[in-house]
């Protein structure tokens, strides 16, 4: 699998190459810090030097000022409405998903639908969302919630579609009924592919997330890098991008765990 | 035993069923919108279908549709094509030269996992409230992607095919520009398609945030003013250019990877 393979890749590769690339690295923060804080080729405000953006970082976890919030405030104001999102749209997409790529039936109802509503982008949602909820965590949360739902029922589709039919028929063999086939043989080899669909809607779930709270929000990272912007505190819209990396980071880290929990027989390809 | 295999065909013609499932859709939001409460800011889908078609003559803001679309294409176009400029190199000098592996992938590794859309405020104060900072956008949302899908391309290509290559003499320009190009290719196209989403979600944001016309300026304004009409028309052509976009892409790679997708 390719997982694999740039595993072994990257672990062969970092002893090797380590020296330069830390070299590479140092020279980014270096090279930074020389145009910013030692030359001043930019104004402080339009691109501050990486210590000022560090002590942003640092500050801003117990300092309020000037957006009415410490750092964990907004991270669990974001974190709150992203997981509540797509814990939503995971919890109706998949099986949606499963009962489409199960049933024919189903699958020919619903897909036109989904067809009509698929192209367009999760962030093109937000405005019908604010209408309909107002600027609230509800609206936020719906914008989540179908950027999630569409990744999971595509992903879940095709997975159990994608079943083996030879797995199918053993099953039949030992006379499994038809509900015994789906949950015992369908769903499983589509697990793989249902979490590629979570993972998908994870980013684009924190990503949509931020735009919308850019656009409406009092509280969360987006409005805080956003409302920096505003009062011209480029560190701290550094700081708020390095957290929103950071923290999306630990989602795909955390689902990556649970995959590896959940997902049997993932290296016998 | 009565087999319900899934994969059997049903007697029922696929076009009956979308029918009766596009009728229920629009039936069901036609009964929504019918009731006072929320009937008065959702109108019905046949008042969004008649505005969208009548946005083509009647100008929304400033401009009619076709002007908006074409706003929003361009600045896509712009920088979409930035970002392919930078990611296909990058993926590749990555991808075939250590040193340069060394000397990018550490910084490339700083920038790949912040979110697109986080760029915004930064390219607003880089880069003005004005077209430049949607380019910056665009291109940052899709350079990431495309970088990446070249990079495993190219690195994945099949050893055997290299193997092949360096066996009947060729030097490194040739397995590089006939062998490692043509094999990482099917990869780069799937990065130049996943990022064209991306990219088109991009423009939205960029629009939405600050704009005079365009696609997501249509949407926000819509907003703003309380027009649900002019939202759900703005969605609609948000929704159809990028279908329409994503299919020609998916007609190029038919055409252009020909030789891979007969392989399969």
């Amino acid at each position: 699998m390719l997982a694999d393979k740039m595993e072994v890749h990257f672990v062969k590769e970092k002893k090797k190459y380590f020296i330069i690339s830390l070299c590479s690295l140092l020279s980014f923060f270096v090279i930074w810090y020389l145009v910013t804080a030692v030359f001043r080729l930019f104004p402080p405000q339009g691109f501050p030097d990486p210590v000022t953006v560090f002590k942003a970082l640092i500050r801003k976890f117990y300092v309020k000022a000037p957006d009415g919030g410490t750092m964990l405030q907004h991270v669990w104001a974001s974190l709150k409405l992203a997981l509540y999102g797509f814990a939503l749209g995971a919890v109706i997409g998949i099986p949606v998903g499963i009962v489409m790529g199960w049933s024919k039936k189903a699958d020919m109802l619903i897909t036109p639908i989904f067809h009509f509503l698929r192209p367009i982008p999760p962030i093109a949602w937000i405005p019908l969302m604010l209408i309909f909820f107002g600027i609230g965590q509800t609206a936020k949360a719906a914008v989540i919630f179908v950027s999630t739902v569409t990744n999971c029922i595509l992903n879940a589709s095709i997975g159990i579609r994608q079943t083996k039919d030879v797995h199918l028929w053993v099953a039949q063999t030992f006379g499994a009924s038809r509900l015994y086939m789906l949950f015992h043989v369908a769903i499983p080899s589509a697990l793989p592919l249902i979490f590629a669909g979570l993972n998908l809607s994870m980013n684009l779930a924190w990503m949509s997330l931020v735009a919308a709270e850019m656009l409406a929000a009092t509280k969360g990272l987006g409005y805080l890098i956003q409302y920096s912007r505003m009062m011209a505190r480029t560190d701290l819209v550094i700081a708020g991008m390095i957290m929103i990396t950071l923290v999306g980071a630990i989602l795909n880290k955390l689902l990556g765990m649970l995959e590896a929990a959940v997902v049997k027989g993932r290296h016998m390809q | 035993m009565k087999s319900k295999n899934p994969l059997l065909k049903s007697k029922i013609e696929p076009w009956v069923y979308g029918t009766i499932s596009v009728a229920i859709f629009l039936f069901i939001w036609y009964l929504v919108s019918l009731s006072d409460r929320i009937g008065t800011f959702f109108p019905n889908p046949f008042i969004v279908i008649k505005q969208f078609f009548l946005s083509f003559t009647n100008k929304i803001g400033r401009d009619t549709m076709p002007v908006h679309i074409l706003y929003s294409l361009r600045r896509v176009g712009t920088g979409y094509l930035l970002g392919v400029l930078i990611g296909i190199p990058l993926g590749l000098i990555m991808a075939c030269s250590k040193l340069g592996r060394a000397i990018f992938m550490p910084c490339f590794s700083i920038v790949r996992p912040i979110p697109g859309l986080a760029w915004i405020p930064l390219a607003i104060i880089w880069f003005g409230l004005g077209e430049k900072s949607k380019y910056f956008l665009i291109c940052m949302t899709a350079l990431v992607g495309i970088t990446i899908q070249t990079y495993y391309g190219a690195l994945f290509v099949d050893k055997t095919l290299i193997g092949a290559g360096k066996m009947l003499g060729a030097n490194k320009v040739q397995l590089f520009f006939n062998v490692i190009i043509p094999g990482a290719f099917p990869n780069i196209f799937a990065g130049l398609q996943g990022s064209f989403a991306g990219a088109w979600c991009a423009v939205i944001a960029a629009e939405m945030i600050r704009s005079d016309q365009g696609t997501g300026w249509i949407i926000f304004n819509g907003m703003n003013y309380a027009n649900t009409a002019q939202v759900l028309v703005g969605m609609l052509a948000i929704g159809l250019v990028g279908f329409i976009i994503a299919e020609l892409l998916k007609a190029l790679e038919r055409r252009l990877c020909r030789w891979n997708i007969q392989g399969k």
